[in-house]
């Protein structure tokens, strides 16, 4: 196995992107990040700058402000990285699909930077925190 | 507050209303055309003594509304206010914000989404719209289609 990849998965910092999200995934994040859960026996810890990073975790739908500070994100983060899209707006859009502000869905924003990027689906709204990390486990477990 | 209440402080200022409807007991809707809206909502917040709540901008069939929302405190009492600007091209209405600062982010969002031209505000500036939002199209009015 690549060496990269191998400590990508033996422990991955997140970086926590807020892409025009209501709050309810992002205080699911937080919830995500207790002690209840306890995802650092997964080596998962959140750090406070994508050059630290192995991983973002975006909620929220892409508004057209968010979307170019998304990309900027994405270009200062360490590859290889995944993405992991929180949330049904994350994923695709939900009920703001034909809103005036949207940009589209994050993964179409994150693939014009990089089409070739990881991109993992948490779909919910919100998703429940064992939701996050089964889909956390399982990307990291086909990389 | 009831509508007998009401309607004696409101005789200085009758004349600049259209109509004034009491929905229920705590609900009170006043029309005006947008030239007196103005003189309604300083009557209304210095002589009356009601608290702002906040602003509402509809674009209408015919025309654009702006609905400000009063509240009562001491009875619980919601008054709105109805302005109504006729002039689709061009909506034009003069703003509260000089005498109740609390209106001023209202209307400068009112401005962005609705286009409604707010005359004497100090910073009628870009509230909530993105940065490359094109100048001159206002999302919520009904001829913008996604």
């Amino acid at each position: 196995m690549n060496w990269k990849i191998w400590s990508l998965k033996k422990s991955p910092w997140v970086f926590h992107v807020n892409a025009g999200a209501c709050n309810n995934c992002d205080i699911e994040i937080v919830d995500l990040l207790t002690p209840k859960f306890d995802v650092e026996r997964f080596g998962i810890k959140l750090v406070g700058s994508p050059r630290h990073a192995d991983a973002l975790l975006v909620t929220g739908v892409g508004t057209r402000q968010a979307a170019i500070r998304l990309r900027e994100v994405y270009r200062q983060i360490a590859k290889p990285c995944v993405v992991f899209c929180i949330g049904a707006c994350a994923c695709g859009t939900g009920i703001f699909h034909t809103g005036y502000h949207v940009a589209g869905p994050v993964d179409q924003i994150i693939k014009e930077v990089d089409p070739n990027a990881i991109i993992a689906y948490v779909p919910g709204c919100p998703p429940k925190p064992e939701a996050m990390i089964s889909g956390i486990v399982k990307a990291l477990s086909v990389l | 507050m009831n509508l007998q209440e009401l309607n004696g402080k409101l005789s200085q200022i009758k004349d600049k209303l259209i109509a004034i409807e009491q929905k229920t007991a705590n609900r009170i809707f006043l029309s005006c055309e947008a030239d007196n809206a103005y003189a309604v909502n300083k009557f209304l917040f210095e002589d009356v003594g009601c608290r702002f709540v906040i602003a509402t901008g509809i674009d209408s069939d015919d025309c654009f509304e702006v609905l400000y929302h009063y509240s009562y405190d001491q009875t619980g009492c919601v008054i709105t206010i109805k302005a109504f600007i006729r002039d689709r091209q061009q909506p034009a209405i003069e703003s509260i914000t000089p005498f109740l600062p609390a209106a001023e982010w209202i209307e400068r969002e009112i401005h962005d989404i609705l286009g409604i031209d707010f005359k004497g505000h100090p910073n009628l500036r870009r509230l909530i719209l993105a940065d490359d939002w094109p100048e001159g199209v206002y999302p919520l009015r009904k001829e913008v289609k996604k």
